[in-house]
């Protein structure tokens, strides 16, 4: 048995690994622009230049922060024609103009050069104050214009690649140069960006991108940082210290946010099992002992439909009609407590006394569905001990129907539900989404589909992290379970 | 090798009429014997033929107009729009999308039954007007006039006068399109993992240690060139249209293909080598199972929104692939579990002894036998899958927004509770969709595994 534990813990490894991974590449791959979003609040009023000097340096602090500096994983597959060094680009648009560039032309010597003159240009322009005294033959505004225009057209080019845009971008900008004599420092800048870009299209080597290459980067990556923290400075690392990071939107720790969310939805899945297992222990044994009987028939199509039932309709039709002030105003349509809180002073039983109302409708919705797929194992696990041997025993001896069935039959007819307990715990992580966000009850789902609309990755990687670590631990638990309570079973 | 195999084959259908026991025959029976599961298909049946022809029952655009002497058949045809020259010379065009074809003079018109597009609004009867309740229709010359039979909105109107009837056929299609298509990716997934899995175990795939190895090298050449080279042309594709990401994904896959095989003769080679030549066991079964048990770990609705979310343009063919790569778990294990014990049975044995070809045993002899409970997955797996379709739609994720579908319906009616006409029959649709997949599901695993019947 201890073998068999030590066995599935040691397959368990790979597994968890496998999911971190999974979450964590949904993560690389999702849309938005974290470092820009833990700016955006800060930016002030203030002279233009300054504040975007200050803009910078406070994404870089963020971008450290979050580890958005580092390359993404321990290697990556790439091509001779990518140089290792492309996650150093930070603006997501810049960086995909560029590797667009080497699908296209495959030569980072000449594109990398391209780059450069074309950022030592546009920083040129950032850096650049006029005197507007001295420039007389133009208005004030033309020049502050002209050349916030050319920033603009600058700051373009870096993020196009097409050759199309491209062109009609430089053209533009020599407009510009043209028309305004005042512009005449960024000409030759600007001849040099022109040449590069001609030199790239000279010098085309695209049969590099289709040698593919490893690229390895060593533990400095983000990933490790996820894992295993970077020593404390930011990060603590999930691993040992369970740190997920910080959410995109409350930029608290994710763990934080948890802890506060994860007791409603904790509550509703305990509350629903314990609900369900009640009834539909009942129900399934009756069912199943009286098989053919018309409560057999009657409960099996009514736990059939109420199966097949979107809970999202039998939601959107329970507030309807008990929470609706045209028909019944009987309960509350949403939330867990009063809009305005508990009362002052309100003891814990009041306090469950004033939530009761809120939590009825929910609590049915959380139900029902896991009660009719209950008792519809029950009825079948049971049909399956009624025809053994022993039970035939049983009646034998003389024993009472009632015994038989409650007795001897019951205790092994329960196997099969016992797996299902070992799913409370992760499903109150995942929350349910739908009836939490119907309900609005602030827990994990209603969270977790915030987060998602929010593009609150780091939270969604954490959702779905624990649930797969605690489903696993609950498989491992309800077959050690299983081996306990049925000695039939032996793991070898 | 070629003879023999003829003959087992001829000898099997020999068998089969000597007994004259059709395993399909008996099964369909037996099916038909089950009076919910008949009745399921058969309304079915009916929704599928609702689906194909819903562009042409609900629909704004007549089925056939007579304009100025002009025959015109706008809904069925593949134009969009039609010249008609007045007497005067001026020619008038007619675009059929957006044409006013209510308030048309035209000599002769046949309307769609239920004459409303989906997406659009008949502003005339805005807010929310009930399906017996009042509803106006304004004629050319501006007068308010009780609402002709042929044009009322039989299911109500939404907020901005959406007909409700319109919008349910029309989910439909895209409900039962999803359901079963993602079914078709998922089940093809499924059945051919679980089926590998199952055959070989862990230590029945024997190869030789080079060719292993070429073959992991192969796996990394073949994503390089199907998918990394190709990602940026991938990706556009998806700024175009579901089609052409349709056309990309599969010329990535042969390619993916067709780089493989090349790797899989190179291993060929490289397994004569000497240094290589020892053999080793791929275990095939360990690496299916963890992958399905990676992907049941996960809450699937929170991984398909996430999923969803990363993909720039919302459609509905990302929502079938991905609907269709994280539920094929359930198929997988019935399938593995069916191979497990069909594997041991002595006509597999028998026909490896004749030496026929794993692939073919797999495939030809075995799959055929072990299909039965990947059926049944598959019906209660197109229910699961509208479900989820219809609680990403209700949830206002998942398919673009534009989009009438029986979940993004009942959202709208959650708006306005007095408005039940919008929660009550979209509610419907999907409860009686789902119960029939069940109800099939249910028919087909007692008419197709009598050893469950009892």
């Amino acid at each position: 048995m201890l073998q068999y534990i030590l066995k599935r813990i040691f397959i368990f490894i790979p597994t968890l690994i496998a999911i971190t991974l999974l979450g964590f590449i949904i993560s690389v791959n999702a849309p938005g622009d974290a470092v820009g979003r833990m700016v955006s609040s800060v930016q002030g009023n203030g002279d233009m230049g300054a504040q975007s000097v200050g803009i910078e340096i406070k994404k870089k602090e963020w971008r450290e922060k979050l580890g958005l500096d580092l390359p993404i994983f321990y290697f990556s597959l790439t091509s001779l024609s990518r140089p290792d060094t492309l996650y150093k680009i930070y603006d997501k648009n810049e960086k995909e103009a560029l590797d667009r560039l080497i699908d296209k032309y495959g030569n980072w010597e000449q594109i990398e050069m391209y780059h450069n003159s074309l950022t030592k240009f546009y920083l040129n322009q950032e850096r650049f104050t006029i005197d507007t005294n001295k420039i007389k033959q133009y208005d004030k505004n033309a020049v502050l214009e002209a050349l916030n225009q050319l920033k603009f057209e600058a700051s373009a080019l870096k993020a196009s690649y097409e050759k199309v845009v491209i062109n009609a971008k430089m053209e533009k900008v020599s407009n510009l140069l043209n028309t305004y004599s005042f512009l005449t420092p960024f000409k030759s800048d600007f001849e040099k960006v022109k040449q590069n870009y001609s030199s790239i299209e000279k010098n085309v080597s695209v049969w590099k991108n289709y040698i593919p290459r490893i690229a390895f980067y060593g533990y400095k990556n983000q990933y490790h940082r996820w894992l295993f923290g970077d020593g404390g400075k930011f990060s603590k690392g999930l691993l040992l210290h369970g740190d997920f990071g910080i959410s995109y939107v409350t930029r608290q720790p994710i763990s934080d946010v948890i802890y506060s969310k994860i007791g409603w939805s904790l509550f509703f899945s305990m509350l629903s099992v314990i609900l369900a297992y009640l009834i539909s222990i009942p129900i399934g044994v009756k069912a199943a002992a009286k098989r053919g009987s018309r409560f057999d028939k009657s409960s099996s199509i009514i736990l059939f439909m109420l199966y097949s039932m979107p809970s999202f309709w039998l939601a959107t039709l329970l507030i309807m009609t008990f929470a609706n002030t045209d028909v019944f105003s009987w309960l509350p349509a949403s939330g867990v407590k009063p809009a305005l809180g508990y009362p002052d002073g309100a003891s814990f039983l009041e306090m469950v006394k004033i939530s009761v109302p809120y939590i009825i409708l929910p609590a049915i919705c959380y139900t029902y569905s896991s009660f009719a797929f209950l008792s519809r194992t029950m009825r079948v696990a049971m049909l399956d001990v009624v025809g053994q041997d022993y039970i035939r025993t049983a009646r034998a001896k003389g024993l009472s129907e009632k015994k038989v069935i409650w007795k001897h039959g019951l205790k092994n007819a329960l196997l099969p539900i016992i797996t299902i307990f070992a799913n409370v715990f992760p499903a109150a992580i995942g929350g349910s989404v739908i009836i939490e966000s119907i309900f609005t009850i602030p827990g994990m789902g209603s969270e977790s589909i915030y987060a998602i609309q929010n593009n609150d990755y780091p939270m969604i990687i954490a959702v779905l992290t624990i649930t797969g670590f605690l489903t696993l631990v609950g498989y491992l638990i309800s077959d050690i379970l299983y081996a306990i309570v049925d000695p039939r079973i032996s793991y070898k | 090798m070629e003879d023999k195999n003829l003959n087992i084959e001829n000898l099997e259908i020999k068998l089969e009429s000597e007994n004259d026991f059709n395993f399909k025959k008996f099964a369909w029976k037996q099916f038909k014997k089950n009076k919910p599961a008949y009745y399921s298909y058969k309304i079915l049946i009916f929704l599928a033929i609702l689906a194909l022809i819903s562009p042409i029952i609900a629909t704004d655009q007549p089925l056939y107009c007579k304009y100025k002497g002009v025959t015109m058949f706008p809904a069925l045809s593949f134009y969009n729009s039609c010249e008609i020259k007045n007497e005067d010379g001026t020619t008038e065009i007619i675009q059929y999308d957006i044409a006013e074809w209510k308030l048309l003079d035209a000599t002769s018109i046949i309307f769609a039954p239920i004459a409303y597009d989906p997406n659009k609004t008949d502003y005339n009867n805005a807010g929310y007007i009930s399906p017996g309740g009042k509803q106006i229709f304004i004629d050319k010359a501006g007068n308010e006039k009780k609402m002709p039979a042929k044009f009322r909105h039989w299911f109500g109107t939404g907020k901005a006068g959406e007909d409700v009837l319109s919008g349910l056929i029309n989910g439909t299609r895209i409900s039962l399109s999803i359901g079963i298509l993602s079914m078709l990716i998922a089940s093809f997934l499924g059945i051919f993992l679980g089926a590998l899995a199952g055959y070989f175990g862990d230590n029945k795939l024997q190869t030789s240690r080079g060719a292993l190895w070429t073959m992991l090298i192969g796996v990394v050449f073949a994503y390089y060139y199907g998918f990394s080279i190709r990602s940026y042309k991938i990706s556009d594709a998806f700024a175009d249209s579901g089609f052409s990401v349709l056309m990309q994904l599969i010329i990535s896959l042969i390619i993916f293909c067709a780089v493989l095989f090349v790797f899989y003769l190179l291993g060929k080679l490289v397994g004569k080598i000497s240094v290589f030549k020892k053999s080793v066991f791929i275990p095939v079964d360990s690496i299916v199972s963890r992958t399905i048990e990676i992907l049941i770990s996960m809450p699937l609705l929170i991984l398909i929104i996430s999923i969803s979310a990363i993909a720039k343009e919302k459609s509905i063919i990302n929502l079938m692939v991905i609907i269709g790569l994280t539920t094929w778990t359930g198929i997988a294990r019935l399938t593995r579990a069916e191979f497990l014990r069909i594997s041991n049975l002595d006509y597999i044995q028998a026909a490896k002894s004749m030496g026929f070809k794993e692939f073919r045993i797999i495939f030809k002899h075995a799959l055929p036998n072990a299909l039965a409970p990947a059926l049944v997955a598959i019906a209660f797996g197109v229910a699961s899958a509208i479900l989820i379709e219809s609680s990403l739609s209700f949830l206002g994720v998942g398919v673009p927004p534009s989009t009438a579908t029986w979940g993004s319906l009942l959202n709208a009616g959650r708006e306005q509770f007095s408005a039940w006409w919008l929660v009550v029959f979209p509610g419907l649709a999907i409860f009686l969709t789902v119960t029939i997949y069940n109800l099939l599901g249910e028919g087909l695993r007692d008419a197709l595994d009598p050893r469950l019947k009892k």
